[in-house]
């Protein structure tokens, strides 16, 4: 036997034997230390900056930025009050769209990083369905009933089209998802960008973005401070999709299909399973979740839909390979990324520390929770692919 | 003759009370070919790893060559001298034989720089001509492109390589067909002539008693005890195995053919490469028989019954089920007109070997209206007939939570085949029933084959055991090349006609006496 692929087995085995609890302890323990790591960062930039009033002096050294303040701030930006909580909630369930949307294709086997591009197109398609619907229908509580479905059935048939694309491309011609679902991303956003310029360009204002969608269209923020751009029902309503999501893949006969084929191709074939469908399904329900996603950020957040739009789809799929790509997983990671992107705008605001160093704070912390995850999984696909061979447990 | 190795008192208790071995006192002499027989779950493969080196044992100690030790990895274990060959080949299949011979161990050149491939193809050529492996000409072939039989051989040869004086053999004949078994104990031979210690694992009675020096029985984590193999009869192994009286020979009622179920008319199936595997064949298999197919492994049988239960598209040709044509059906489609299939690969076909025994008992029938409840599978449902499953075909651990990649092989084909025999089907295709699996429980599998023929289900049977294939079946079709040379009664026809057969050869004359 191999040393290498012995050391591989020790590596990948003892993160692929790991509990659930020991997982989460895990993740704990590498936000924490990602944190701790952050922080020296942070204050190693500080030194290097030039401000007019630095805050810290060590040894004489000057340091722009503090890193105990970073953190407080961090925290308090993301839990310190209503319109915190309200900020870091409205980011967590915008991320637990774009999560499922990763998680649900990977249980069928299937790498879906187009995330992004469902939610881009999922976010115009809403924007645009409901400015012309909106000709037809009155204002008031009939509007809101008539509009907002159909914001987000648009965004969800929209979205679910251009899942259904590397789908097909995949049974038909047998391209690699990888490859289609990340370059589609591209594509959206600048199709996106030239439809919206060309066609639906709102010319009362400077910039590439619709006009404003209808005040019976929004989903006005409720129960919660209203600069925070964030309504409690719709919050339930993304939990109510996690809970459909995991009833579909352990409960039904199509989610035990998904999770036999994501598991063992050759298995679920033998069993009468039809990797066509499984395929199709997987990545159309995916791109149909997105599409809300993006939908709910156009009648939730920004009122239009506008260029620029935030990196949501890939940050979803790290909230998934934390979650273990489990829904229910879905619920604390997507709270600590939520809780994140609060809190770095709070540092971004309040300190005036460039984004980038945020970003790189960010960064920091997602690579290192993620990566647990990360490696579990590929130790878990080395091995049923016969490369590695990890025990298990059992005996004889 | 020395002892080459001593287990003195070893046990082995497994965290959650599981005594795999219960005081085992073991002496294996140098140069013999020693075997531990037993059934599956009767800790032969948990002694033999304690020998070497992957487990600690709870109590008592190894000996190798009366020196005591204490192995920590296998590492340890090459490195006094024992190697191991396992049951699934560890070998990376696209990189030469060469390559895998060295892999770990590769003499090297200029400071760590380069591999001395030179070195290492000297030693191979060395070794296979001392030990009469016959691989020298393949050192550059991928082994890929190897047979499974001579993918063996390179296990052998890696071991030899990397110095080992006492060899494991963990069943290494379950993958091999007759003939390749044969060569394999011509290498036992070999070795042992060479002064090698060979310990080799098997439930196997015949081969037992064929390959063997001595004989010691293990049952339930103990020796029954070791006898010299010409000293001793397959009854009295089988006896000492199982604890009873065991049948080896299958009591068949006269057949009483029904009409036909499964028609195949000029099927041509090619394999993935597009090499045609199956050519113009025809086979019917009627209602209340059972149709052998005998041959050598590759001859086109996993192509003709994949074609048949519907994980292969065929070039030409008709299938059809009880009269209706089945060609274009799907995999799903075909099972729900009551076809049952036991793959060969049960590892990787027959189950999801990360998901627990109640999901894999539902792999199959997940559309069935007996476990479905609307859009959802009624997993309550599935648990009985799980538990119904393991209680029936005595598959051990009896935990339906237990994922089925923790079971034994044995384990895991009674699973499969008491899933797919209680689908209650109209017509099974088994390929190799028993691979795998104690003599008690094919004792079993046979009577329910036997069965079920008996109640008119048409059975289509593959297996690499001639003895199987002429004990079971009521006609025999022998493949070669993708076509049946003949089909046969196996009453009128002897082992070595079929053997000659298997090869190609037609049968030129009705033999002039019938064979029993």
């Amino acid at each position: 036997m191999s040393q290498l692929k012995e050391r591989l087995e020790r590596l990948f085995g003892t993160l692929v034997r790991l509990s659930t609890g020991q997982r989460i302890l895990v993740s704990l323990a590498a936000v924490i230390f990602a944190i701790g790591v952050g922080m020296v960062v942070i204050l190693g930039a500080g030194y290097f900056a030039t401000c007019d009033s630095p805050v810290l002096f060590i040894l004489g050294a000057e340091f722009c930025y503090n890193p105990i303040e970073v953190s407080l701030v961090l925290f308090d930006g993301s839990f310190g009050g209503n319109f915190e909580i309200a900020r870091t909630l409205r980011w967590t369930t915008l991320l637990l769209f774009t999560a499922l949307s990763f998680a649900i294709p990977y249980k069928a086997g299937l790498f879906n990083i187009g995330a992004q591009g469902q939610f881009v197109l999922g976010s115009l398609g809403a924007a645009v369905g409901v400015i012309w619907a909106a000709a037809f229908v009155p204002g008031g509580a009939v509007g809101r009933l008539v509009l907002v479905p159909t914001g987000l059935l648009v965004g969800a048939a929209v979205g679910g089209l251009y899942g259904f694309l590397p789908g097909y491309l995949k049974v038909r011609f047998e391209m690699n998802e990888v490859v289609t679902t990340l370059l589609f991303n591209f594509i959206a956003t600048a199709v996106a960008f030239v439809l919206v310029d060309r066609y639906f360009v709102d010319e009362s204002i400077q910039g590439t973005q619709t006009e404003a969608i209808p005040d019976a269209a929004a989903l006005n923020p409720q129960f919660f401070a209203n600069s925070a751009d964030f309504s409690l029902p719709v919050f339930v309503f993304a939990l109510g999709i996690v809970a459909a999501a995991y009833w579909l893949l352990t409960r039904t006969t199509v989610g035990y299909e998904l999770r036999a084929m994501g598991a063992q191709p050759k298995a679920a074939i033998f069993g009468g399973v039809n990797e066509r469908f499984t395929t199709l399904f997987s990545m159309t329900t995916a791109g149909a979740i997105a599409g809300i996603g993006g939908a709910l950020f156009v009648l939730m957040v920004l009122g239009r839909w506008q260029t620029g739009p935030p990196p949501l789809g890939f940050d979803g799929i790290a909230v998934s390979i934390l979650a273990g790509n489990n829904p229910l997983g879905l619920l604390p990671s997507g709270l600590l990324f939520g809780a994140l992107q609060s809190g770095g705008q709070a540092i971004q605001f309040q300190l005036g520390i460039p984004s980038e160093l945020v970003g790189v704070l960010r960064g920091l912390i997602i690579l290192l929770v993620a990566t647990p995850e990360l490696f579990r999984m590929m130790g878990q696909r080395l091995d049923r692919r016969g490369v590695i061979d990890i025990e298990t447990g059992g005996s004889d | 003759m020395s002892v080459a190795v001593h287990l003195d008192g070893i046990t082995k208790r497994f965290p959650g009370g599981v005594l795999a071995n219960d005081q085992i006192d073991l002496e294996i002499e140098q140069g013999s070919v020693h075997v531990l027989l037993g059934e599956n779950g009767a800790g032969k493969t948990t002694l033999m790893n304690i020998l070497y080196g992957l487990y600690e044992p709870t109590e008592g100690r190894v000996r190798i060559d009366g020196e005591a030790v204490d192995f920590d990895t296998p590492q340890d274990a090459i490195e006094r001298g024992v190697g191991m060959i396992h049951q699934h080949f560890t070998l990376v299949d696209p990189m030469t034989v060469l390559e895998n011979i060295a892999l770990g161990w590769e003499p090297i050149r200029y400071g760590g720089l380069a591999i001395d491939d030179r070195a290492i193809e000297a030693d191979i050529r060395e070794l296979s001509e001392r030990y009469g492996f016959g691989i020298a000409d393949d050192i550059h072939t991928p082994v890929e492109e190897l047979s499974v039989g001579a993918q063996q051989r390179i296990e052998v040869v890696k071991t030899l390589y990397r110095g080992a004086d006492i060899f494991i053999f963990d069943e290494p004949t379950s993958v091999l067909t007759p003939q390749e078994a044969e060569q394999l104990f011509d290498v036992f031979e070999e070795l042992t002539a060479q002064g090698k210690t060979i310990i080799f694992i098997t439930h196997k009675l015949d081969e037992a008693l064929t390959a063997a020096d001595k004989i010691t029985v293990l049952r339930d984590g103990r020796t029954v005890g070791t006898v010299d193999a010409n000293a001793t009869t397959q009854d009295e192994l089988a006896r000492q195995m199982v604890g009873r009286d065991v049948l080896l020979d299958v009591d068949k009622e006269p057949v009483t053919l029904g009409d036909p179920q499964l028609s195949v008319a000029n099927l041509s199936v090619s394999n993935e490469q597009g090499i045609q595997k199956v050519r113009t064949l025809d086979l019917t298999v009627h209602r209340g028989e059972i149709f052998g197919v005998a041959g050598v492994d590759g001859n086109g049988q996993s192509e003709l019954i994949e074609a048949i239960t519907g994980l292969r598209d065929h070039t030409a040709g008709e299938i059809s089920i009880d009269g209706r044509a089945i060609g274009d059906l799907s995999r799903r489609e075909r099972m729900a007109l009551g076809m049952s299939y036991i793959p060969g690969e049960r590892q990787e076909r027959a189950l999801v070997l990360d998901f627990d025994l109640v999901q894999n008992a539902v792999l199959g029938n997940q559309r069935d209206e007996q476990f479905r409840d609307g859009r959802q599978i009624d997993w309550t449902a599935v648990r009985e007939h799980t538990e119904e499953i393991i209680e029936t075909y005595d598959v051990r651990p009896p935990d339906p939570q237990a994922s089925a990649r923790s079971l034994s092989g044995g384990n895991q084909q009674k699973f499969v085949v008491g899933r797919e025999f209680l689908r209650d089907p109209d017509l099974v295709v088994a390929a190799h029933p028993t691979r795998g699996v104690d003599v008690g429980s094919m004792e079993f599998i046979h009577d329910q084959l036997l069965g079920m023929r008996d109640q008119g289900v048409a059975i289509l049977l593959v297996s690499a055991s001639l003895d199987e294939v002429t004990s079971l079946s009521d006609r025999i079709g022998v493949l070669h090349d993708g076509a049946f040379v003949d089909v046969v009664e196996p009453e009128s026809v002897t082992k070595e006609q079929l053997g000659l057969m298997m090869a190609g050869e037609q049968r030129e004359t009705e033999p002039a006496v019938e064979s029993q």
